[in-house]
């Protein structure tokens, strides 16, 4: 299949493409959730926009939405952080993550990744000119990263940890006792270490996020990203912020600076809402991700499917290696056979061809819809097998 | 405890002087400061109504990478009707504003040549977006009798020693200055020569009053010149970040790969609102243009009878001033702020935003 020489991001961009062409398409890949962003938010950007459209915003943002960052990562994550100086506010949660790479990696630099790992870590990175080093995770083993196998990696070049929990698409979830072991080796080793905490909403059964920055000696050394996209369902407004030491946080305010210079004032007064206002509506959805990653993985189960447990996150990696094919050509046939869209596993690491990542970011109905159909492509595969 | 790779990511950030250059605000903090980039502007009724519309609706996702088409066929559009350049919707980037437009074609388009000459006197956020990952960039001496813009003669030079990436303003973001018809004519034809190409900041063209000259107007096949710019300037929209980049499209690509993997896409409301202020921009860009343009003319006949000394620039929304530090000193001590010309590269020289303030500033000269 053509699908094989191109690069993760190209190839998401056509099945997404195709996926555009079906009226009854059902799209089980993209990492956007379902719900539109919650009344009260868009009524404070529509004042925002009559009483505040000609405000001056600093390149790391508006004081008060800053505050709110702050006071936000001190009850959620347990990090103290000065709004005046540590908190730098971002075009979503992708910035950051852009600016935290930068911010930390110079030419020839190495990044410890635990694999699979959204791509755009691996892009950020061969734009700074870092070299990624990466540490394998398998379905078997609900995708835990191995402190163990950290420690066997790191060189005299090694430079920073990265640490997604729960990760994107292994929906894995860093246990407490292994997060502070990471923490310890980062000491150790003296590394940075860079934190994505932008699903630590979305943790289940008795799962625990934990932020490397809370934990004692953490702080100094992490960068912490987050965002609103996920969890208050505002992937369109781009908002997101990074957290950390003063020292490293005023490299990353020049950074942000010189890639785009500030933030929407619109969407700073969004967030200022979404933070501060009232919570129910995240307090839903989350609700709805709990019923519906459950619906996904009955389905799964019934479709003989392995995966590693989501411990957290909004997606499931499962394993597809049984049907002999490689998961772009799975996904593809999903696409044209029955227009439900799934991502290759392939589309996130080159070593993934066995794995599809599904999200359940989709209405219920849809959702059991979208699975149904995917049990017919499987069943085809399977008979055509034998 | 103390962190040697910390200390040394630090160490070699303070020596960036590059990435460490000041950058100029997106708008005024108050009525004194006239330093700004962006023009402190009435933001229309119908633009609100149609963002909120269309947050309202649900526009509130993620949209495409390059922008969402409607805005990048206007601003196609646009870019035709305003400066006769053939970019059509493929060739148009919405961006996160004028510096991401800055970062992204430096950046990306910078990766395709060897090194990229600047004007010796060019807005500091290109500077500070080479600061990030240089791309070997190249001076080029600027003519303080042509409002500091580059001679043809320089970029000719420049062109001949093998130079092949060219990052232009025009207007001058410090001046005002900007390129004449026949002037942007011998540019296209060192680009032809030379097999070149050229990032054009042409952010202020919608406030030089007469005829504006863009070297994408003879690039008719597109191929040569990314132009970049804020989208609808002095329509309000300065704090919403929203800009646009029209490239070749062999480069767009690139660039649009850059755009997701450091943004996604740009907000929806910038982006709506962009397209709204589209529909109004002819007529209140006509309006402010004569508003300006009334108000610089009374400034230059102030500033002629206190003796000073104003660059020669043709934009209507600000004034350069050629000052003494103590004249530097006064207008500080006034609380007038002012865009330093020692970020651009000219360090006797001052930008003022032109507005209702501007006089009281050179009052405090005179
Ligand atoms: C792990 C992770 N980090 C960061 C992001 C960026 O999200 P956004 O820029 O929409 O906030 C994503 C988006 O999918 C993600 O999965």
């Amino acid at each position: 299949m053509s699908q094989k020489k191109k690069s993760g991001t190209s190839l998401l961009y056509q099945l997404i493409g195709e996926a555009r062409g079906y009226d009854d398409a059902i799209i089980m890949g993209r990492g956007d959730p379902d719900f539109d962003t919650p009344p009260h938010i868009v009524a404070a950007a529509k004042e925002a926009m009559i009483h505040h459209h000609n405000d001056y915003s600093p390149p790391q943002g508006l004081l008060p939405l800053r505050q709110a960052i702050a006071e936000r990562v001190k009850r959620v994550n347990n990090i103290d952080v000065d709004p005046e100086s540590e908190v730098v506010v971002t075009n979503g949660g992708q910035e950051a993550l852009f600016l935290m790479v930068l911010a930390v990696t110079s030419p020839g630099d190495e990044m410890i990744v635990p694999e699979p790992n959204y791509n755009t870590y691996a892009d950020s990175l061969a734009f700074a000119g870092g070299v990624k080093v990466e540490v394998q995770t398998y379905a078997e083993t609900d995708f835990r990263a191995d402190p163990g196998v950290v420690r066997q990696l790191i060189t005299d070049k090694t430079r920073s940890l990265l640490l997604v929990s729960p990760n994107n698409p292994a929906a894995s979830v860093i246990s407490p006792s292994d997060m502070r072991e990471m923490l310890d080796i980062a000491i150790e080793r003296d590394l940075m270490i860079l934190a994505d905490d932008i699903y630590d909403l979305f943790v289940y059964d008795d799962f625990q996020h934990v932020s490397p920055a809370s934990l004692p000696g953490g702080k100094e050394r992490a960068l912490t990203l987050n965002a609103l996209s996920k969890s208050y369902s505002m992937t369109g407004w781009r908002l997101g912020w990074i957290v950390g030491p003063a020292d490293l946080m005023a490299r990353v305010a020049e950074l942000k600076a010189a890639i785009s210079g500030g933030t929407s004032v619109i969407s700073q007064y969004a967030g200022i809402a979404a933070l501060t206002g009232p919570q129910d509506a995240v307090e839903m959805m989350a609700e709805a991700y709990r019923k519906r990653r459950r619906m996904v993985l009955d389905a799964l189960d019934e479709m003989g499917m392995q995966y590693g447990m989501p411990q957290g996150g909004q997606f499931v990696f499962a394993d597809i290696g049984f049907t002999g094919l490689d998961s772009a050509e799975v996904a593809q046939r999903m696409l044209t056979e029955q227009h439900v869209l799934a991502y290759p596993g392939s589309a996130f690491s080159k070593d993934r061809k066995d794995y599809l990542r599904m999200t359940f970011l989709q209405p219920e109905d849809q959702l059991l819809e979208g699975l149904e159909r995917m049990k017919v492509v499987m069943d085809n595969i399977m008979a055509e097998k034998k | 405890m103390a962190s040697n790779t910390k200390s040394a990511i630090l160490a070699q950030h303070r020596a960036n002087d590059d990435l460490n250059t000041p950058l100029l605000s997106q708008v005024a903090r108050a009525d004194s400061d006239l330093a700004a980039d962006g023009m402190r502007s009435p933001l229309a009724e119908r633009i609100i109504a149609a963002a909120s519309a269309a947050l309202e609706d649900g526009q509130t996702h993620y949209v495409d990478v390059p922008g969402i088409g409607p805005l990048r066929a206007a601003v196609a559009d646009y870019l035709k009707v305003s400066s006769g350049a053939n970019y059509r919707q493929g060739n148009i980037v919405i961006t996160a504003g004028l510096q991401e437009s800055r970062f992204l074609s430096i950046q990306m388009i910078g990766e395709q040549y060897d090194s990229i000459a600047l004007p010796a006197v060019v807005h500091p956020g290109v500077r500070k977006a080479l600061g990030v990952r240089s791309r070997n960039p190249r001076t080029m001496p600027v003519d303080p009798a042509r409002g500091y813009l580059p001679s043809i003669d320089a970029i000719a030079e420049t062109a001949s020693d093998g130079c092949r990436l060219f990052y232009l303003e025009s207007p001058s973001r410090l001046s005002g200055a900007a390129f004449t018809a026949g002037e942007v004519a011998a540019i296209s034809q060192i680009l032809a020569d030379k097999d070149a190409a050229l990032i054009w900041d042409q952010g202020l063209a919608p406030w030089v009053d007469g005829a504006y000259a863009s070297p994408a107007a003879l690039d008719s096949d597109c191929a040569r010149v990314a132009a970049i710019g804020e989208a609808y300037s002095g329509m309000g929209l300065a704090s919403w970040f929203v800009g646009y980049i029209a490239a070749p499209e062999a480069w767009v690509p690139a660039l649009q790969s850059q755009k997701q993997i450091m943004a996604i896409c740009t907000s929806t409301a910038s982006q709506y609102a962009a397209l709204e202020a589209d529909q109004l921009y002819s007529e209140a860009r006509t309006r402010q243009l004569s508003l300006l343009g009334g108000l610089r003319a009374d400034l230059l006949s102030a500033a002629s009878q206190a003796g000073l000394r104003v660059v020669k620039g043709g934009a209507v929304n600000l004034i350069a001033l050629q000052l003494s530090a103590d004249n530097m000193n006064r207008l500080r001590r006034v609380g007038i702020d002012f865009a330093a010309g020692r970020l651009f590269g000219a360090p006797d020289l001052v930008r003022l935003n032109v507005n209702h303030s501007t006089a009281a500033a050179l009052a405090a000269l005179s």
